[in-house]
């Protein structure tokens, strides 16, 4: 009869004592599943959560950085110069992230309002809304100059968004808000030599009788007192684009919407009018060298020092330079890659900018999940430490009464090694049908025993009154693509599921209860000596 | 007749109150192929610490012990020799308690034998037949039988293995006469029909004056007293 069977004779025939060692390894099969459940549950949610939630880091000026810096400098100079040399974000480091294989797509953005020609040859979609009714297109506007006289000149409302691209494509268009209904998006080609085209909403091409292939002329700016004393005609601000594209959107300015009524014509997401940075950059180039011109030849007006450097001068060769980026978002193809994607990068970043993968306000929402789940954890290896001392307590003692059945076996010429194995496989029987039979109970447990703790969680934390963002306009000027999420959104992926990577994952803590549990009694039976057993039996 | 088992200049002795107590001292001899031996001797005089040491299960300070030429520490390994070479009944039988009589038969097969268990089960239960244990108390679980029965069983379970060595420890100290008497023929019956050596370590008269012969443990050695030819076999 060999040690396996030896072991399951033994677990059969002491029925009371393996009924007990059952009971026993079936409470901790209970308490590590409800940990291990739970456990699992907040991490998944966490994933989920994550997983629903946009896959956007954004690249930017850390500004309040940058101002407690300014704070501190004390050198009027030393000031100036950082003034000069002011932080701002690269577009070659974008385009090093976006070689990325883990970023889809990128977002180098510059943005300004543009108006209409001055035959007001391209109409605005309409809102119809009160601001419309009571600006009706232009206004006074005084303001005071350099010299200090009071100047009052035709204030016109600008009309278009002009949202600009350094990269073709664009995450708008990425994730559905936004989709081409008709030709097609700007290539990298346009973007380099700075094409005149654009992409049209399918509203603004309805309202104009507007096709692909059509042009528009759009003005960047109107004649105004500036525009005069730098010389500036209608003609350098005008400039004609070839439609290249027709998108449709799903944005929310709808009568319904909070900002509707006072909303400008340019925060209608039907006047947004979508362009490569590089040519919006050359539809202004001589309105801004003819700017630049006169700004040099005034300099005891101005920043002299700026002016007066010739290769400040806008032009075509440093159009790259020139451009200015506001912000700049990458689109990641996982969002469970964002925090790694940080991680890799944050070191190589300049001092005063930073990527930001907007996990602040998750990780405040996950607080309760990450409690619960650390505290979960925290059970588990209790429980565990608990069993594998207590089994070992357990098994050392039966060795004690069992010393005599040791000696027998060693006597009939058995291993140690294998008086031992059938130690261990007693035991693994036992806990295998004591964790069998948690599976089934602990399945269920830990379901009700997880909701009331996060439900206990989440009424002793204070995060139900910081969540909630919710914006229900659409915001011409925002380049935030991340997603807002509330706790709710959390609980909601919150259930706890006895899945079998658990089912496995108990076994395999189980049978390591048993192993370790049974290197005590091991060490015990390796010094046993059947003589002295035997012959004190006897 | 061939020797079996050869002891020489065994030493063994432990300090007891700071005094070293010799047990065996410069002890040799030798033990015959075939034959039923007692070890005689006062309380205390080393009988249990011998047979500890002849059967494997201890170890000797200095000294060499043979079984059929062989060494048993260096070229047999004390594993191997109690494994292979020798069974041993204890006077309080040494079952195991949650096997059956024909487990604990079987038990001793399992380190030894390469038959198939169908094979064993059958040898078990003849050799248990053997000794008056009919298949319906084989089947029991030992704690079910009486003292006799229970010490049948480990002199089959000693038997099973087949070996050609089998030491006894007071066998027949728990038992009443007649059974006594019944283990004493089956020991006779195995040396003298079997060829297997037999030496029993006892107190009981009964039990030397059966055996082939008698070895007295004195001052740390063995001296026979009496052998077949002095009964008059």
């Amino acid at each position: 009869m060999n040690f396996i069977n030896r072991a399951i004779k033994n677990v059969t025939r002491k029925y009371s004592k393996s009924i007990l060692l059952v009971l026993t390894f079936f409470l901790i099969g209970n308490l590590v599943i409800i940990g291990l459940g739970v456990s699992n549950a907040s991490k998944s949610a966490k994933i989920l959560t994550r997983k629903k939630m946009r896959a956007v880091v954004t690249y930017k000026v850390d500004y309040e950085k940058v101002w407690a810096y300014m704070d501190s400098i004390e050198d009027e100079d030393e000031r100036d110069k950082f003034y000069k040399d002011f932080p701002s974000i690269k577009l070659e480091d974008v385009v090093q992230f976006l070689a990325d294989d883990r970023v889809k797509i990128a977002n180098a953005l510059s943005s300004s309002m543009w108006y209409a020609d001055e035959k007001g040859s391209l109409d605005f979609v309409h809102l119809n809304n009160k601001r419309e009714e009571e600006m009706s297109g232009s206004s006074e506007q005084c303001y005071y100059d350099e010299t200090g006289t009071q100047v009052c000149e035709t204030y016109r409302e600008p009309y278009f968004m002009i949202r600009c691209n350094m990269f073709p494509g664009m995450i708008e268009f990425e994730d559905g808000g936004y989709r081409i209904k008709e030709g097609r998006f700007y290539n990298q080609e346009e973007i380099n030599e700075g094409d005149p085209v654009c992409v049209i909403s399918e509203n603004l091409s309805i309202t104009n009788g507007l096709g692909v292939g059509d042009v528009i002329t759009l003005s960047c700016g109107y004649s105004s007192l500036d525009t005069q004393r730098a010389g500036i005609t209608a003609e350098d601000l005008e400039n004609t684009f070839e439609v290249i594209g027709i998108y449709t959107h799903n944005s929310p300015l709808t009568p319904d919407s909070s900002n509707f009524e006072w909303a400008s014509p340019y925060s209608n997401p039907d006047n947004m009018i979508f362009m490569p940075s590089t040519s919006a950059y050359l539809a202004q180039l001589t309105s801004l060298q003819k700017r630049f011109d006169y700004y040099s030849q005034n300099q005891n007006n101005y920043d002299g020092d700026y002016y007066l450097d010739e290769d400040n001068r806008p032009s075509e060769e440093n159009m790259m330079k020139n451009i200015d980026i506001e912000n700049a978002t990458l689109l990641l193809n996982d969002p469970l890659d964002v925090d790694d994607f940080v991680d890799d990068y944050k070191g190589d970043l300049s001092q005063f900018v930073v990527l930001d993968a907007n996990n602040e306000e998750f990780k405040k929402l996950a607080k309760p999940l990450d409690t619960l789940s650390m505290y979960a954890n925290f059970i588990v290896w209790l429980v565990v430490i608990n069993a594998v001392v207590i089994i070992s307590l357990v098994t050392a003692l039966t060795l004690k009464t069992r010393e005599y059945e040791i000696g027998v076996l060693l006597s009939i010429g058995a291993s140690k090694l294998k008086v031992i194995a059938q130690f261990f496989i007693e035991l693994a029987i036992v806990a295998i049908i004591g964790f069998s039979l948690a599976v089934i109970s602990g399945s269920l447990i830990s379901k009700k025993v997880g909701a009331k703790v996060l439900e206990y969680q989440i009424a002793s934390s204070d995060l139900n009154e910081d969540q909630g963002y919710s914006y229900d306009y659409f915001d011409p000027w925002s380049a935030d693509y991340t997603t807002e999420i509330s706790l709710d959104d959390l609980v909601a992926e919150y259930e706890v599921t006895i899945s079998p990577l658990i089912i496995g994952e108990i076994y395999i803590m189980g049978l390591a209860i048993v192993l370790i549990s049974v290197i005590i009694p091991s060490f015990m039976i390796m010094r046993y000596n059947p003589k002295k057993i035997l012959m004190n039996t006897n | 007749m061939a020797s079996i088992l050869k002891l020489e200049n065994i030493n063994y002795s432990y300090i007891d109150g700071g005094y070293e107590r010799v047990i065996l001292d410069d002890l040799s001899y030798e033990f015959e192929e075939g034959k039923f031996y007692t070890v005689l001797g006062p309380s205390g005089s080393g009988k249990t610490t011998l047979l500890s040491i002849i059967s494997g299960l201890d170890t000797a300070k200095s000294g060499e012990i043979y079984f059929k030429g062989q060494n048993i520490v260096r070229e047999l390994g004390l594993h191997k020799y109690r494994r292979n070479c020798i069974s041993i009944v204890f006077q309080s039988y040494n079952l195991i308690s949650y096997l059956t009589a024909m487990e604990n038969v079987m038990l001793a097969m399992s380190e030894t034998d390469n038959r198939l268990p169908k094979d064993r089960k059958t040898v078990a239960y003849n050799l248990l037949k053997r000794f008056g244990i009919v298949k319906t108390k084989a089947d029991r679980i030992v704690t079910q039988l009486s003292g006799g029965e229970q010490q049948r069983v480990a002199i089959a379970r000693a038997l099973a293995s087949n070996v050609d060595l089998i030491f006894a420890d007071e066998p027949t100290g728990n038992l009443d006469t007649a059974t006594e008497k019944e283990i004493i023929a089956i020991f006779n019956e195995l040396s003298h029909e079997f060829g297997k050596t037999i030496i029993v370590v006892t107190h009981s008269d009964t039990v030397s004056e059966l055996s082939d012969e008698r070895v007295l443990l004195k001052g740390g050695k063995l001296h026979t007293i009496a052998t077949v030819k002095d009964k008059g076999f």
